[in-house]
């Protein structure tokens, strides 16, 4: 320890200080430094760190005050500044009435909302759970602000108070907008604090984040305390929202980036102390802006100031110490349900998905009333291309799925293999080099191991949201990774066996059997010894190192698999796709549908992949239903409904249907099976147990009657001997 | 909605029909060669009298505009037949030819005229005049019988997308964007507007055009299917505005009904891409002014236009020096942008900065641009990107407190939008150029009055008006075709041959005027806006209906764009 900080913080902090120092002399400008501009870079990043910092104490209040960590915080911003807009701009409203309006009334009863229909219902759900449903949030308010107001209008959010008057700062001036939006920055950091360190209402937020039954018995209303958390924290988003909106503009992915360095600040606070959260997002906004005043990283590496953020939030994740995380607890009454399947039942699963796509290619689906006619090129070039993405959505399976490791990069993943693929193969397209791509990007996947060994739970997921989100910025764009796009393609069609598979249905067939393939392997390797070893990890690390199971080891070699997996899907994403614009091609958005899609489909379930593919050959189909003038309401549903509310009404069912759609209808088909006596078992088990009284909320908000008792005595497993037949309360009397 | 939508399109069938009909019926037919003859003449005389003053001056009407001569021709020769579709054909020949030398003197391409689609392109421009002064020329029409072409013709299905009654083109566009949604909806619109406007002055090529849509959602993938689609279901693809053609492979080579691999015609409106910029069967309105075929790094010949800056420099300011922001989210832009920011130095302009600039940069972070103006005592300030980045950069140097009126504010097309105008009094005196006639200019240009018809939006997006360019176009080289060698004889390859012949087109007079055989040259001509008490207010070239040529507003340098941007 040195002044009571871990030594090896200590050095990672004097590292990184130091390689930063080498950066900056090596990107000096060669900018005079002169004490006018020094001033206005100071009091601009200073600004742009109190706004960074009012977002990321809403995600820490939320955090700290219901164990969720909000992907959806920047969303609720987005949505509340285009109301705003609406309300001031559209409307004529004045500012302090739509103001008032939109964070006083709206944004509490949207976090109110929220936390009645969806937040409450996680309580017990697993992190992955938790975050996609944040992530579904996110996505369907962002669909929501793109139905409602047209992107084809720019607008303008007026600055609250101006930006013309200020304060002279000898040759500069800071306008009174942004001096007041920095002081509001600070205040409602400390009055947060002091909310939630010396007051009832905070302490009884606290207790019911770390022990919400505990926190019942001693008064405390877990209900209303955790609505109260997520109107707080909506607030807090939607002020962000609307301060932010006049600086960035209106447009909802940009405003909604702004989370993602909130992210960074938040955890440079550990997600839960304040100070340190508000003192990231100053030191950020004065890092960016510094940065961009005073260096020159070349054109190469154009977006290097813009990855200050998740380097610093990748940074602080891997070395900081970790606070004791407080979320993805078992469900009390989830028992896990696990069975093996047989390797016929996965040769005869690879052998349906084969089946199917010969029938697809081939244009011989016939819907009874209604024939499509041969599916064409646009149909086929869709499902290639998902099919691409159900590829790197299978890597998330072993990972996410079965041994527990959250991971947001899978496209990361994907890209360096598609970068190593280049450099193999060149403009050959020799198919050969693909499995040679897994084994390379192999070691890619056990290096990011490495730091995920120590990380659990929320902060593997931010490490790997700060992996993909660095790559995307400084990475890729790199014309030596990602070849600028000229004339031809980037990369070529794939020649194999003499073939060349310039023809979709041969690509597609291709895909499909290399699918199957990596399915089937998936399917042996968690019946064999290390896999069993992965569901041990899932259930619980201790237990696994106390059993002898190497811990770390086996991480690293499920990212390998992993990464292998992602490493030769982004192969054929590339090649489907011919050039890959090196900047918009790995956005993180893209990368958060697949495993916003893979998790609503059941992330633990290898066939789960290919429900990537059902929804654009469902929206293919409403196209050709639209083209032969078969249309009423099923079009417009897809249309206006499941196209850009979808995904994130899918990853919606994740609330209800924890282990998603596919693993639901897998179980709801099962029984129907002959030889599966012990799914019609477990059917039978579950009915017996629906019979049974709902207990509900543990006597929290309500006593227990005698039924209930006797029921929670019968879950506890105590002999029916003990308990007497009539009731206690009967037996009392 | 979906009923509403089926209604609404079989009501739109029928009323083009009924309007079709009307027109059949109506027409009248004129002493065409007679008046094409005396039309020659009367452009011949314009061209050598009244013109060269325009020459002088470095500023001249591309096309039919109201200046002495123009009006002159229109009042007094009444060649009126020209502007009809129909006649098109048979006019071509002469009627191009004094538009020719006009085009000649204002260019300085003498080239010009020599074959057959140079001067179909250039007939095009008498056509205002001609559809303008339509009504003085009724009387000398109704003394020739009329004979519909279209009746004396079978008419056959040619190839995909043309049938005996109907030519399907397809609009594709970025619209549908989760993030974005009705991004490029100007586009669809526009062509549709385009559609129904020729639909119903008679159709085309004898033929009713009809038009479907793709929404490529900013995304490779749909922008593939959509060429996929047209492939299938389209005779070309007309207006596209798809920011992420990244193959253009399946475009390319597409057969045709015949089996050939000659590819689908694609009237583009933005190629930004350089496979869609270098596609050989790309033609786009917007002009890649870059050479093709490209490797994606490496030299490249560019033409840039620097019209606006020269006449700053001759006009306003003789030392310039500034920043110029750089749109750097993607290789394409800063690939586009980078060929101006040398052609300014080339005319002498000093570049004090050319810092990159992101959509997601925040108002505050223009403050480090301020910076650089103020280290320099800058008065220029350029800014390639789009309309809320000028807002933002002017907005901050109010914020800052620099004297914004001792700078030049300029930028381009994107800031001709009414939301810049919107952002009130920090974008006052903003300069921006335009290649095309001003939408409020509907009084000088025949074809920009119809399409602020038919689009019947006060203000159209830019998109809107350079898909109505690609239906105009379009239409130009299928009635070339039909011309030459009748309404059967509408294939891809044929319309391909059209375009790729296309020396000189220009929207009937209402933009600058391009060259389609080849993908470098960029449109040599521009008009000078500024923002004055909230209004765009016309500059240079300060008569309406005129676009300033001069051959010297192009320069063209071969360099590694690439490695040109400092980051």
């Amino acid at each position: 320890m040195i002044f009571g900080i871990r030594q090896s913080v200590v050095v990672a902090t004097l590292l990184a200080t130091l390689g930063a120092a080498v950066l900056a002399v090596l990107s000096w400008k060669g900018t005079q430094v002169s004490g006018e501009a020094f001033l206005v870079t100071t009091y601009i990043g200073l600004f742009l760190g109190a706004l960074w910092a009012m977002y990321a104490t809403g995600l820490v209040v939320v955090y700290t005050t219901t164990g969720v960590f909000n992907f959806a915080q920047g969303a609720i911003g987005v949505f509340s500044a285009f109301l705003y807009w609406e309300l001031h701009v559209n409307r004529g409203w004045h500012s302090i009435l739509a103001l008032f309006v939109v964070v006083v009334l709206f944004a509490p009863a949207l976090g109110v909302t929220l936390d009645i229909l969806l937040m409450r219902r996680m309580r017990t759900a697993t992190l992955v759970v938790q975050l996609m449903v944040t992530v579904a949030v996110m996505v369907l308010l962002l669909a929501l602000v793109g139905a409602v107001w047209d992107a084809d209008t720019p607008r303008r959010v007026p600055f609250l108070f101006g930006i013309g008057n200020g304060i002279d700062l000898g040759p500069a001036r800071l306008p009174w907008h942004r001096l007041i939006v920095f002081v509001v920055a600070v205040v409602i950091a400390v009055s947060m604090r002091f909310l939630l360190r010396r007051t009832r209402i905070g302490t009884a937020m606290r207790a019911v984040v770390d022990n919400r039954e505990l926190a019942a018995l001693n008064g405390a209303r877990p209900n209303v305390v955790s609505s109260t958390s997520w109107a707080l924290g909506s607030m807090l988003g939607a002020l962000g929202g609307i301060l932010i909106a006049p600086e960035l503009g209106l447009d909802p992915a940009t405003l909604n980036s702004v989370v993602i360095i909130a992210f960074a600040a938040a955890a440079f606070g550990a997600l839960r102390n304040l100070p340190l959260a508000v003192m990231g997002a100053m030191l950020l906004g004065l890092l960016r802006q510094h940065t961009e005043q005073w260096l020159d990283f070349g054109p190469d590496f154009r977006f290097a100031h813009l990855s200050i953020a998740p380097l610093l939030l990748l940074f602080v994740v891997v070395a900081l110490p970790q606070a004791r995380l407080e979320v993805g607890r078992l469900a009390h009454n989830l028992r896990r349900h696990e069975r093996y399947t047989n390797w016929w039942e996965g040769l005869i699963g690879c052998g349906v998905i084969i089946l199917l796509a010969v029938v697809f290619s081939g244009g011989g689906l016939n819907f009874k009333v209604w024939d499509p006619g041969p599916w064409g090129g646009p149909e086929l070039n869709s499902v290639n291309f998902y099919m691409t993405f159900a590829l790197i959505g299978l890597s998330l399976v072993p990972l996410v799925g079965w041994t527990g490791q959250i991971n947001l990069a899978p496209l990361a993943f994907a890209g360096f293999g598609a970068f190593v693929y280049l450099k193999l193969a060149g403009d050959t397209g020799n198919g050969y080099w693909i499995p040679l791509v897994g084994l390379l990007c192999a070691p890619f996947g056990a290096l990011v191991a490495l730091p995920a060994a120590r990380l659990r739970g929320l902060y593997l997921a931010l490490m790997t949201l700060a992996l993909a989100q660095a790559m995307s910025l400084i990475f890729f764009p790199h014309p030596w990774v990602m070849p600028i796009i000229g004339t031809g393609r980037q990369f070529p069609h794939i020649e194999l066996f003499g073939i060349t598979f310039d023809d979709r249905r041969g690509l597609l067939m291709l895909l499909v059997c290399t699918f199957a393939i990596c399915v089937y392997g998936l399917i042996l390797l968690r019946r064999s010894r290390f896999g069993r070893r992965w569901m041990a990890i899932n259930d619980s690390q201790a237990a696994s190192a106390t059993l002898g199971v190497p811990v770390v080891w086996t991480k690293v070699v499920v990212y390998a698999v992993s990464a292998a997996i992602a490493g030769i899907g982004g192969v054929f994403w590339a090649t489907v796709s011919g050039n890959v614009d090196s900047v918009q091609g790995f956005e993180l958005l893209v990368g958060f549908n697949i495993v916003l899609l893979v998790a609503a489909a059941g992330v633990s379930i290898p066939m789960a992949g290919i429900f990537l593919v059902f929804f654009p050959a469902f929206i293919g189909l409403a196209d050709r239903l639209e083209d032969v003038g078969g249309t009423g309401g099923i079009v417009w549903t897809i249309e206006e409904i499941l196209l850009p509310f979808g995904p994130g009404l899918m990853a919606l069912g994740m609330v209800f249907n924890p282990r998603g759609a596919i693993f639901e209808m897998g179980r709801g088909f099962s029984p129907i099976l002959p030889w599966r006596s012990d799914a019609r078992a477990e059917i039978a088990a579950e009915n017996a147990q629906k019979r049974e009284p709902e207990i509900g909320e543990l006597g929290i908000e309500r006593p227990f009657t005698p039924e209930e008792v006797i029921a929670i005595d019968r879950r506890l497993g105590i002999l029916d001997e003990v308990v007497p037949k009539e009731g206690y309360g009967t037996s009392r009397s | 909605m979906a009923w509403v939508r089926l209604s609404a399109a079989l009501y739109s069938r029928y009323a083009a029909r009924e309007a079709r009909r009307s027109t059949e019926g109506g027409n009248v037919k004129h002493l065409r060669w007679i008046i094409g003859l005396l039309a020659v003449l009367a452009l011949v005389a314009v061209a050598c009298g009244g013109g060269n003053d325009d020459d002088e001056s470095g500023s001249a009407a591309p096309t039919a505009a109201p200046t002495a001569a123009a009006d002159d021709m229109g009042d007094d020769m009444g060649d009126d037949s020209m502007g009809d579709d129909d006649d098109m054909g048979d006019d071509m020949g002469d009627d191009s030819m004094g538009d020719d030398d006009d085009m000649g003197d204002d260019m300085g391409d003498d080239s010009m005229g020599d074959d057959d689609m140079d001067d179909m392109g250039d007939d095009s421009m008498g056509d205002e005049d001609d559809q303008m002064d339509d009504s003085d020329a009724e009387p000398v029409a109704t003394e020739e019988p009329e004979v519909d072409p279209c009746e004396a013709v079978d008419l056959e299905a040619t190839d995909i997308g043309v049938t005996e009654d109907t030519i399907t083109v397809l609009v594709m566009a970025d619209v549908g964007s989760p993030l974005a949604p009705g991004l490029f909806q100007g586009s669809i619109d526009g062509v549709k507007a385009w559609a129904n406007h020729v639909n119903a002055e008679g159709g085309l090529a004898c033929r009713q055009v009809e038009v479907i849509e793709h929404d490529s959602q900013i995304n490779p993938t749909e922008t593939t299917n959509g060429f996929l689609k047209a492939c299938e279901d389209a005779f070309a693809l007309v207006g596209t505005t798809a920011l992420f053609a990244l193959d253009t492979t399946d475009l390319q080579t597409c057969s045709d009904a015949h089996g050939n691999d000659i590819g689908v015609p694609d009237f583009a409106y933005i190629t930004t891409e350089p496979p869609h910029q270098c596609s050989v069967v790309t033609f786009a309105t917007s002009r890649p002014n870059s050479e093709c075929p490209y490797a994606g790094t490496g030299d490249r010949a560019v033409q840039s236009q620097v019209g606006h800056v020269q006449w700053l420099l001759e006009n306003i300011e003789p030392d310039i020096n500034g920043v110029y922001l750089i749109p750097s989210d993607l290789p394409s832009t800063i690939a586009t942008s980078m060929p101006q920011v040398r052609s300014f130095q080339e005319i002498g302009v000093v570049i004090d900065g050319e810092p990159g600039v992101s959509g997601f940069t925040t108002q505050s972070e223009y403050g480090a641009y301020i910076q650089i103006m103020r280290d320099n005592d800058s008065n220029f300030a350029y800014s390639g990107s789009d309309d809320q980045s000028m807002i933002k950069w002017r907005s901050e140097a109010e914020a800052q407190g620099l004297d914004t009126d001792s700078v030049i504010w300029m930028c381009q097309l994107a800031c001709y939008t009414p939301s810049f105008l919107e952002a009130g009094d920090v974008v006052e005196n903003t300069y921006m150029w335009i290649w095309f006639l001003p939408f409020d200019e509907t009084d000088t240009n025949q074809e920009l009055a119809d399409f602020m018809e038919a689009i019947d939006d006060p203000f159209p997006p830019a998109w809107a008006a350079g898909s109505w360019a690609d239906g105009v176009l379009f239409e130009q080289v299928v009635n070339g075709i039909v011309a030459e060698s009748g309404p059967n004889a509408l294939t891809r390859q044929a319309v391909l041959d059209g375009a790729r012949n296309l020396t000189s087109f220009d929207v009937n007079g209402w933009w600058s005027p391009a060259d389609y055989s080849t993908t470098e040259n960029i449109m040599p001509c521009f008009m000078l806006m500024q923002v004055q008490n909230n209004e765009f207010v016309r500059v240079h070239p300060q008569e309406r209906g005129e676009l300033d040529c001069n051959p010297d507003n192009v320069v063209g340098l071969t360099r590694d764009w690439g490695a040109e941007f400092g980051g």
